[in-house]
């Protein structure tokens, strides 16, 4: 019984540790999961999906919001910001640690990608090259115009959610979205019975419920934390930056080398996925001139024919 | 079946021998024999070194302290031997065409810079002398205001000397940089005079936040520990406004901005038609009264 | 019309009429009962089918992140589309005083409140978590063409249901006072109920017919807003081979031959089952074959504008989803569609010959099951061909093929569709006594008798 209620009240509360810990901090700030193992042993999952074994002791109550405070704030998004992601494409060599990170972080099966590192080629004779895609976090986005139970929304901060404790599962956005940028939980989710009980956090839409959609979120639980997307800072080749275009910086998540967004953008003339669809993306691509790495894919069929 | 677990045996005893010889690199004699065009001045050194942060420190890590990322094979310490044991050809020659995770310079790093980049591994040739020593950084103390006024912000640097005395910093860089949500965006540096002082001209372009507050960071270079300056919400800068977002009358958005022209030409329609069907419901009601008259 | 004037002429006229047309709900035999128990095994089957996809999730249909709309939507478009032949045979055609189209038009609702009963009930097994249907109602969203969708099914239905029950008023008190012992007492309840203790003074004939046009004014708009806003379901995203100006009227057009098709079987069925030869005329069949020419006339100049003119022009991503259609994976379904929905239909149709009942009949199954290709046609393809490569995932992401729980409900929604038709044709009367009656010259003071026997 004892165990029982200090087991549900872990998981309200979520965890962080002690200055003494064997673990650090960043591994366990965002962990939402606890499980009593015996008495003062506890297995905790982190954030990456990693579970571990702690001392209780180690452990004290920290700020994790009730899933309704944590919808609403999800809903407004963190004030003052406005997200951006530069994609340079040619530092791409196809490593798929972005799309581990982020199959880690985010609870999803081997073949759903928030994030998804694509061969293109865009005519028949151009060069091809490997193409990271998230969400585009349109400002005019296409699939939430069409949600029926506001499941899926633009925050202030540019980012678009999802809450799939709403979502009733119609589908119509992953039919609305141009740029595939949507997964569905057509089964259980993985590691269904891992996150079990768990309390939902929106902003990291775990844990995953069957019968809803997911897609990516710029990790946008740990920009409440003043970190980087997951997908970003485990890029080894520098890919992405990632920043606040009101503060007009965007960080590099493999240098951590900051610079000025617009600069970054004019400089290699970014550009922006089938902008001529008017959707207006947050996601901006440096063209993939002099690219880092050959390309060694299959030579693709452009569009898949 | 015999043959089956022969085929087994030998991929279990070649495979892992492909991987050694994978982790074998080998250069072409005539591209390894090349010679450095580019002298081994401290000046080339130095500029390799700037290179070799930006380009090749995320993954081969900070020369010397063995931290590269982990990589399968792990990218070479670059005072390694592994790294060590290469000609100054074999240098060139990898970092140009790359293999594996590690790039193909050659696209984006100019012929010359690659050899300064050459000259900055060399530094850690045991065979050379060290131009660019790494001393232990040497402790420092920074003070810096900011004059909001004439937008510049004033420094005095210090360090301790051997005696344990602070004294004046002469002839020292000291970074400006703003204090973005990730990381420092890099403003520009300026070199302390005899009076261990400085003033930085804050760029009259600079953009704040909304209410026109920046957070700008002093640092001295690395070769001095010494705290950051932060200087928080200084308001040296225009303001910017932040533009909204989420605003009334967009289709995307929820309930609560929905288009007023959408909201009511729905409600006039459904309204008006189960208005009416109230209305046919109301004859049925109608018919039934009839019938007892 | 022709008058009678005798009153014995009247009342025999009207026995037999009544006689004819409540043939089919005196009818007790094996053949009815048979008729149900395969329906409700069938409905049974597929609701099974149903349970597991609700315990197991979506992923057990073939429908995956690119194709995640399946045969599910196709169906609901399908229904719709046979649905909206209740707006035109017994409103349009109405309101343009045709007369011909009179006994017709209560096969027609029959059909309408079936096909959009179901279209309802396919939409929630469409949903990965039907347990939260009512969300759409606690946090509905205006500006999503689901809710506009949910909303013009919901007044459709209602529209229907009403338009099917109010001409019935009288006849249902022509049921309970003629019909006696020959039904259950219980029968005789529901009809003595429904039909409002229905007297038949020139008062409540007056209301009938006010009631009934206001409603059939009504069910224009509605009922081309229930297919128009189906369309923007697809319209009204970016794809490939959806993102059409033309998908409203297309579909409208489509709709009217799929329905026209639908009826014109039904009516073969009563006519042969219920021994209604005398009813369901061979000039129904003629005139019913000459309005499915005209609206697959219609319905083919949409098909013009829909594939002539991005295929004269073959941007990148539609020429991909044009390819395909004409020449590629879905080139036999999509010329099979054309070609026996539409061309030798339109062709044959011409012929007086091919407008007898039995023609007729082979010819608008031909043209259903092409309208349920062309709904699969219009719903798939474009969706295995995003904008984007699809990469990095099963090989089952890549091509579309329904599983069999897709399949057991896929029929669960046809039998069930046939089984409202067939419990509303087993319950009440296929064509208006009333009416019929009084175009026969019979006045309606003999309508209110109640015979001796």
């Amino acid at each position: 019984m004892e165990k029982k209620t200090r087991r549900d009240f872990m998981k309200t509360l979520g965890v962080s540790i002690g200055a003494t810990g064997v673990l650090t901090s960043s591994l366990l700030s965002s962990c939402n999961r606890v499980e009593a193992v015996s008495g003062d042993k506890i297995k905790v999952l982190t954030a990456g999906g990693q579970l571990v074994e702690v001392d209780i002791s180690q452990l004290k109550p920290a700020e994790f919001p009730s899933l309704s405070e944590n919808q609403e704030r999800g809903r407004k998004g963190i004030p003052g910001k406005s997200w951006v992601m530069v994609i340079d494409l040619s530092k791409c060599r196809n490593a798929r640690e972005c799309m581990k990170a982020c199959q880690d972080h985010h609870q999803l099966r081997p073949e759903q990608h928030h994030i998804n590192v694509l061969q293109m080629q865009d005519a028949e004779h151009t060069a091809p090259y490997y193409m990271p895609k998230p969400c585009q976090h349109c400002d005019d986005p296409p699939c939430t115009k069409v949600c029926p139970v506001n499941a899926t929304f633009k925050r202030d901060d540019g980012i678009v959610l999802i809450d799939n404790e709403r979502c009733i599962g119609c589908r119509f956005c992953i039919a609305a979205c141009p740029y595939s940028a949507r997964v569905f939980n057509w089964f259980e989710p993985r590691d269904a019975e891992k996150y079990e009980g768990v309390t939902y956090n929106i902003e990291a839409n775990v844990p995953q419920k069957k019968g809803t959609i997911s897609k990516c979120l710029f990790s946008a639980d740990l920009l409440r934390e003043d970190k980087l997307p997951s997908c970003v800072s485990a890029c080894p080749n520098g890919v992405y930056w990632f920043g606040d275009r009101n503060e007009d910086a965007v960080t590099n998540g493999t240098t951590k080398e900051t610079v000025r967004f617009s600069e970054l953008i004019k400089d290699n003339a970014a550009y922006t996925l089938m902008e001529e669809l008017g959707t207006k993306p947050r996601v901006f691509y440096l063209p993939p001139k002099d690219r880092a790495f050959p390309f060694e894919g299959d030579a693709p069929d452009h569009h898949d024919a | 079946m015999y043959k089956r677990i022969n085929l087994f045996i030998a991929v279990l005893f070649v495979l892992p021998a492909f991987q050694v010889i994978g982790q074998d690199w080998v250069v072409p004699a005539e591209n390894s024999a090349i010679e450095n065009p580019q002298e081994y001045t401290l000046k080339n050194v130095k500029l390799g070194k700037d290179l070799y942060m930006v380009n090749c420190k995320s993954c081969h890590g900070d020369p010397g302290k063995n931290n590269p990322l982990p990589l399968v094979p792990v990218p070479p310490d670059v005072v390694s031997d592994q790294m060590q044991s290469n000609s100054v050809g074999d240098l060139y020659y990898k970092m140009s065409i790359g293999k594996g995770a590690m790039p193909q310079f050659e696209t984006t790093i100019s012929e010359d810079n690659r050899w300064r980049i050459v000259n900055f591994i060399m530094n850690y040739n045991s065979n050379r002398k060290q131009l660019l020593e790494d001393k232990p950084p040497v402790k420092a103390q920074l003070l810096a205001s900011i004059n909001e006024d004439d937008g510049t912000v004033n420094v005095f640097a210090e360090y301790e000397d051997k005696g344990g005395d602070y004294s004046k910093l002469v002839d020292v860089p000291v970074i400006f940089s703003l204090k973005k949500t990730f990381g420092n965006l890099e403003l520009g540096e300026c070199i302390t005079n005899e009076n261990g002082r400085s003033d930085f001209i804050i760029p009259g372009s600079l953009i704040g936040n909304e209410e026109g507050f920046v957070t700008i960071v002093v640092s001295l270079g690395e070769d001095y520990e010494a705290k950051d300056v932060i200087l928080e919400n200084a308001k040296i800068c225009m303001s910017k406004e932040v533009p909204k977002l989420i605003r009334q009358g967009v289709i995307w958005s929820t309930n609560d901005n929905l288009p007023m022209w959408l909201l009511l030409s729905y409600i006039g329609m459904v309204g008006g038609a189960w208005l009416a069907i109230g209305y046919v419901v109301f004859q049925i009601i109608k018919i039934r009264k009839y019938s007892k008259e | 019309m022709n008058k009678i004037e005798s009153p014995e002429e009247s009342r025999k006229l009207l026995d037999k009429i009544f006689k004819d047309l409540t043939r089919s709900i005196v009818k007790k035999d094996e053949l009815t009962r048979f008729w149900f128990f395969i329906l409700l095994m069938f409905i049974g089957v597929g609701l099974w089918g149903w349970i597991i996809q609700v315990d197991r999730g979506l992923g057990v249909t073939g429908m995956r992140d690119y194709v995640s709309w399946g045969i599910y939507i196709a169906n609901f478009v399908f229904f719709v589309a046979v649905s909206l032949i209740g707006f035109l045979l017994s409103s349009a055609m109405h309101l343009l005083k045709i007369d011909w189209v009179k006994p017709v038009s209560r096969v027609a609702e029959q059909i309408a409140i079936a096909a959009v009963g179901l279209a309802g009930i396919i939409i929630v097994m469409d949903m990965g978590r039907p347990d939260r249907l009512l969300n759409v109602f606690l946090h509905g969203r205006f500006a999503s063409p689901i809710v506009w969708d949910l909303t013009v099914v919901t007044t459709y239905l209602t529209i229907s249901v009403l338009l099917f029950y109010i001409p019935l008023i009288p006849d249902l008190a022509l049921l309970r006072d003629r019909l006696g012992s020959q039904v259950p007492k219980w029968q005789l309840k529901v009809y003595s109920i429904l039909s409002l203790g229905w007297k038949g003074n020139p008062k409540q004939f007056k209301t009938v017919y006010h009631a009934m046009r206001v409603l059939m004014i009504l069910i224009i708009p509605v009922g081309l807003s229930i297919h128009t806003v189906t369309s923007w379901l697809f319209a009204s995203t970016l794809r490939a081979g959806w993102d059409s100006t033309i998908f409203g009227p297309y579909f409208v057009a489509g709709a009217f031959v799929a329905g026209t098709a639908a009826v014109i079987i039904v009516m073969y069925v009563y006519r042969v089952r219920h021994g209604l030869k005398d009813y369901f005329e061979d000039k129904h069949f003629n005139q019913m074959g000459k309005l499915l020419v005209f609206v697959s006339l219609l319905y083919l100049y949409f098909n013009v504008n829909e594939f002539l003119v991005p295929g004269y022009k073959m941007k990148l991503a539609e020429g991909i989803h044009l390819s395909n259609l004409f020449a590629g994976d879905y080139a036999p379904m999509f010329w099979f569609a054309q070609i026996f929905g539409l061309f030798i239909p339109i062709i044959l149709l011409l012929f007086k010959f091919f407008r007898k009942p039995l023609p007729i009949t082979i010819i608008s199954a031909f043209v259903l099951v092409s309208a349920w290709f062309k709904r699969y046609i219009i719903v798939i393809p474009t969706e295995e061909h995003p904008f984007l490569p699809i990469q990095n995932v099963p090989e089952n992401f890549h091509h579309y093929a329904p599983t069999s729980i897709e399949i057991m409900i896929m029929l669960f929604s046809f039998f069930a569709a046939i089984f409202i038709i067939s419990v509303l044709s087993k319950l009440f009367p296929v064509i208006t006594i009333w009416e019929y009656a009084e175009e026969k010259g019979i006045d309606k003071k003999y309508l209110s008798e109640t015979p001796k026997n």
